[in-house]
């Protein structure tokens, strides 16, 4: 695993707080899939923005929705 | 119902007959159809340098010769790859409706349809096999969708022919490029051949399908639906900016070069151009008021950056 620090997930929750005008935070476990805070059409750019953050490139065959529900879990997985 | 609205369009019918007998007659071997040498030179463009997601950029400014056509290389892999992946879902979506009720009279052009896009993918995977020695995987789209079962075989073929037509503006253009090694001219010509007749085909489906949608749908859901299509236009282009595209290529910061490309005003206008047929159809059959692809709701990789 790479070396990162809270600020890196940061960029994450900023691109997520972002999107929605709304909202000023994000709890770690909430599920960003049922909160509307990511979609379909907005996961693409939801993975791009968690690989630059990380450092880790991340396998497209070997997506598993759960890592990407809740901050806690991105963050278990990729940070 | 949708089947009541084909049966009584003779019109559509007549199209459908027609296309049927140049499916049959226009048939060709794939696999015997193509030369592939055993490596394409790499001191040349691969794709059309005006179709590359920097040119008449900063970016691209900064590049060298050698750099630009060694990233033309690697965006022509991508695009090639995006047809795999593309071609996959609409087979998928294509299989699921063939022969159900609804669709038994164009059961007959989803045969050729779902055979002649079989026949794609294979040569659109060797290619990228060949000379790419690999093929991208894209992002599967995940997550919830919002829930519109009237409307869900309409946006399956719009989503359809907007995958095809975003292409086909590719294939015509590089069919014509005598910059371009002959197998890649090739490629690109008869899948623009092919998909002439799926475009015209999904242009009158489309067409009948918002027809029926209209009956069944509110102003409000219809509004809606107008958005999520933007949406959908908008994301179907960005997938061509892959940040693993400009790493392969060797251009430092790819997840940078991505934005900085995505937000100068090229990508605009580069999207207006790619896209000039598909939105001009969508505006005439008045489903989508206007052209503007800005979002008015949730930012894309250009509004938040």
């Amino acid at each position: 695993m790479p070396n990162t620090t809270s600020s890196n997930l940061d960029q994450v929750r900023n691109w997520l707080l972002a999107r929605t005008t709304e909202r000023d935070s994000i709890d770690p476990d909430e599920d960003l899939i049922t909160a509307r805070l990511v979609d379909s059409l907005s996961f693409v750019e939801f993975v791009l923005t968690i690989e630059e953050a990380s450092g880790v490139e991340i396998d497209r065959e070997a997506i598993d929705l759960d890592d990407f529900r809740t901050l806690k879990a991105i963050e278990r997985k990729f940070f | 119902m949708i089947s009541e609205l084909i049966s009584k369009d003779e019109r559509f019918q007549e199209i459908l007959e027609r296309l049927n007998r140049k499916s049959v007659e226009d048939y060709y071997n794939p696999y015997r159809m193509f030369e592939w040498p055993d490596s394409l030179p790499e001191n040349r463009w691969w794709m059309s340098p005006e179709l590359t997601t920097t040119y008449g950029t900063e970016v691209a400014a900064e590049l060298d010769q050698e750099q630009l056509y060694r990233l033309s290389r690697y965006e022509s892999i991508n695009f090639y790859s995006l047809n795999v992946d593309g071609i996959r879902d609409l087979i998928i979506e294509v299989t699921r409706r063939i022969h159900t009720r609804g669709f038994e009279i164009p059961s007959e052009f989803f045969h050729h349809f779902i055979g002649e896009e079989n026949e794609h993918m294979w040569f659109f995977a060797e290619f990228c096999q060949r000379y790419g020695e690999k093929i991208y995987r894209q992002v599967e789209s995940s997550g919830q969708d919002e829930t519109w079962p009237e409307a869900a075989s309409f946006l399956v073929f719009v989503r359809i022919l907007l995958f095809e037509e975003l292409v086909d503006h590719f294939n015509s253009t590089m069919a014509l490029d005598e910059r371009l090694h002959d197998t890649i001219r090739a490629v690109n010509r008869i899948h623009h051949q092919d998909e002439s007749r799926h475009i015209a085909f999904g242009r009158e489906l489309v067409s009948l399908l918002f027809e029926d949608l209209k009956t069944k749908a509110s102003p409000e859901r219809l509004d809606e639906i107008r958005e999520y299509i933007k949406r959908y236009v908008n994301y179907s282009f960005e997938s061509l900016f892959n940040p693993q595209v400009y790493r392969d290529a060797g251009i430092p910061e790819p997840f940078a070069v991505r934005r900085r490309l995505l937000a100068s005003p090229r990508s605009a206008e580069f999207q207006q151009q790619v896209l000039r047929k598909p939105l001009n159809f969508l505006v005439k059959t008045g489903i989508l008021h206007d052209r503007n692809l800005a979002p008015t709701g949730l930012p894309t990789a250009r509004g938040n950056s």
